[in-house]
């Protein structure tokens, strides 16, 4: 068989193999079984009638958009001599450093729980589980005692063990050279260009109609919105997810947004989703861990001051407590560099029956995690689908933006695209900073690994969003940054520390990012 | 079609260099991996599997045993194929890469592709879809063949993160 065909035979395995496991696969037996029945069901033909029906009655779509999900989020099968690592992460040293950082985080953790002298987990007494389940819905008028606790790491730890990361393999010479690169970034990972990103984002250019840019005011409704609803509604009807994902490159019409996100991320909220939702609950309530304080921390010292976002403090609680007793999240180790930290159950050390992971889900929250739950509250407000959504977003996009790999829409890529994007297209205003020591990825950094959240007006936010998930990938998260640079340049040029430079885009609620996006990679002269 | 590893030799690398080695300094951008097969009857090759290590282009030649009166001789199998597309960044630098033999029946020795293959990157784009039914066959052989898919897990829905209802940890382990 020719390599072409074997490669889609294996994804097409790969797929099945998948699928079969899934509640889609039980509801399609089913159908088919029930489908006997029908008059049009022939013995003769039954293959090809029962394929007939499924098309019919919206089921092979249902599996269009199951097929589609995969395929989006799992990468293809790599070669079968190479083992799962290197699915993970290809690169040896990428793997290496993403080792050592998460060695670092444990040992934090440890020494934490070894001061405080509280257990990562434990059983959670009777009084206290009965005490939860009643202030479920309003946990955020707990006030616990929190100022021994601190967040794990800050995005700016993390940045520095990027700015360390250096390729065995790489010379530029021994000593600081015209050759090296001129960011903080020290990598060689392939970025794209304008031209590349023109070509990539081909919807947001200037003669075609946005959602944030041709439905303002001024704009009048018949040129372009109206007509873009009408649209969303069809595609809705359809239930296509591919469909909805082209579409929702011009963005998204308010009303429809909650729907389409769903239909793009395949969530539908079935009675077993509802079900799941409730028994990460009760694995809430019946275990205490450390990770629920860190959590708690987040959210008080990050959603709840925002203007925005405080009225949902108790739904954020709700989400990140549940997300972490989840371990249907530990499948997306497969595909990320990360690894779920790992543990002993008390006084098993070192049997691996009793070798369980910490938390279950695998993911420590950072300082600031819980903005990437806030903005998805404006969408939904039923709990187990809004849970859903965002453990959706996080095992297809957030998970990349703090783990160290060399994917293009990992952080790294992410930083080195900004500092390769303002040094090729504004070379004037990237050595001034630098000479001024205010290196931009300093400051850009934290708008990135949060995808804007909290520093975007909410509706701002929610289209950008809208173009990670028509587009998937995070790659216009670098680029927003770096219009950002841009927009504000004329301003940046007249500072003369990293203190002004901050100061001088501390503020970026008032910013509209489509027009932004679209000056600079369109109407901007190269 | 059982396929089985044939056992090589593999000679360390031998830099392709102008000049003497000891004194100039310049770093030879090629390099010449021998590969002999002792003890070995002759075979039919069909894949040669390795893990790239920035390596940016390859080139096979292959000295080819036709009879035993002519000397034998080498011929190029693979010339300046394309594992990097950018060599100055990491795409392909560290992939695995297989490299078949193309179908020839005639020759004893396996006819490897005479012509360089383009650069442009994987993903070659199918004129229409496999027969489906064709595939389905070959879905059950690679099934067998494939350890990825026989180490991967179908995920379960409900998950238990406890042993025996007990979650009692007091430290994270560093191994």
């Amino acid at each position: 068989m020719l390599q072409e065909e074997s490669d889609i035979s294996l994804i097409i395995a790969q797929i099945v193999q998948k699928l079969k496991g899934s509640n889609l696969y039980a509801q399609l037996e089913r159908q088919a079984w029930a489908s006997l029945q029908r008059p049009e069901i022939k013995l003769e033909s039954l293959k090809e009638d029962i394929k007939e029906f499924f098309k019919i009655s919206g089921w092979e779509k249902k599996l269009q958009n199951a097929v589609y999900s995969e395929l989006s989020v799992f990468p293809l099968p790599s070669h079968p001599a190479a083992p799962p690592e290197h699915l993970k992460e290809p690169l040896v040293y990428m793997r290496k450093a993403q080792g050592s950082w998460e060695k670092r985080i444990l040992k934090s953790l440890n020494s934490m729980c070894t001061e405080l002298s509280i257990p990562l987990a434990r059983k959670r007494p009777a009084g206290d589980q009965k005490e939860l389940l009643n202030k479920w819905n309003e946990m955020g008028t707990d006030e616990p005692d929190l100022s021994l606790f601190r967040p794990v790491y800050a995005p700016k730890d993390f940045l520095e063990v990027l700015i360390n990361l250096r390729n065995p393999n790489y010379e530029n010479g021994d000593s600081l050279s015209f050759r090296t690169h001129l960011g903080l970034i020290q990598v060689p990972l392939k970025v794209k260009d304008i031209p590349e990103l023109k070509e990539c984002f081909a919807e947001l250019g200037l003669n075609t109609g946005q959602l944030g840019i041709d439905d303002s005011t001024q704009v009048p409704p018949e040129l372009f919105e109206n007509e873009h609803v009408r649209i969303g509604q069809k595609v809705l009807a359809e239930q296509d997810s591919a469909a909805a994902q082209q579409y929702i490159r011009q963005g998204s019409p308010t009303a429809l947004r909650a729907e389409l996100w769903a239909l793009i991320l395949n969530i539908s909220s079935q009675p077993e989703d509802i079900l799941y939702y409730e028994q990460l609950k009760t694995n809430v309530i019946q275990h205490d861990l450390l990770v629920d304080s860190l959590i708690y921390k987040d959210v008080k010292l990050t959603a709840s001051n925002d203007d925005y976002y405080f009225v949902f403090e108790d739904y954020l609680y709700q989400v990140l407590l549940c997300f972490s007793r989840d371990t249907s999240v530990l499948s997306h180790f497969a595909y990320n560099s990360a690894s779920p930290p790992k543990s002993y159950i008390r006084g098993k050390l070192g049997l691996e029956e009793y070798a369980v992971f910490y938390p279950p889900n695998g993911v420590i929250p950072f300082h600031g995690f819980s903005m990437y739950v806030a903005p998805l509250c404006f969408l939904y407000h039923e709990p187990s689908k809004l849970y859903q959504i965002f453990r959706e977003m996080y095992v297809r996009f957030f998970f990349r933006l703090h783990s160290i790999s060399s994917h293009p829409s990992g952080i790294v890529s992410l930083c080195l695209l900004f500092e390769t994007l303002l040094q090729t297209y504004l070379p004037q205003l990237f050595y001034h900073l630098r000479e001024i020591g205010a290196q931009p990825l300093r400051i850009s950094f934290k708008w990135m690994v949060r995808a804007f959240s909290g520093y975007l007006a909410t509706d701002q936010l929610l289209l950008l969003w809208d173009r990670i998930l028509g587009y998937n990938s995070l790659e216009i998260l670098a680029v927003l940054a770096a219009a950002v640079f841009a927009f504000r340049a004329v301003n940046l040029m007249e500072v003369t520390s990293l203190a002004a430079a901050e100061a001088v885009l501390a503020d970026l609620s008032t910013l509209k990012v489509m027009p932004l996006l679209q000056i600079f990679l369109f109407a901007t002269v190269t | 079609m059982s396929r089985v590893s044939v056992p090589c030799h593999v000679k360390g690398t031998v830099a392709l260099q102008v000049g003497d080695v000891r004194t100039s300094h310049g770093r030879p951008g090629v390099l010449v991996i021998d590969v002999t097969f002792p003890n070995v009857a002759p075979f039919e090759l069909q894949e040669i599997t390795f893990k790239n290590y920035y390596t940016a282009f390859l080139s096979i030649r292959v000295r080819q045993h036709t009879s035993m009166h002519t000397p034998a001789k080498w011929v190029t199998c693979l010339r300046d194929y394309c594992l990097m597309p950018d060599p100055h960044s990491e795409e392909g630098a560290q992939e695995y890469v297989s490299l078949f033999k193309h179908q020839s029946p005639s020759m004893t020795f396996p006819k490897w592709l005479s012509h360089p293959v383009p650069c442009e990157q994987p993903v070659p784009l199918l004129e229409g879809l496999p027969d489906p039914s064709r595939v389905s066959s070959e879905v059950q052989q690679m099934w067998a063949l494939t350890e990825m898919i026989r180490a991967s897990h179908t995920s379960t829905r409900i998950g238990r993160f406890d042993v025996d209802g007990c979650y009692d940890l007091n430290l994270l382990s560093y191994t």
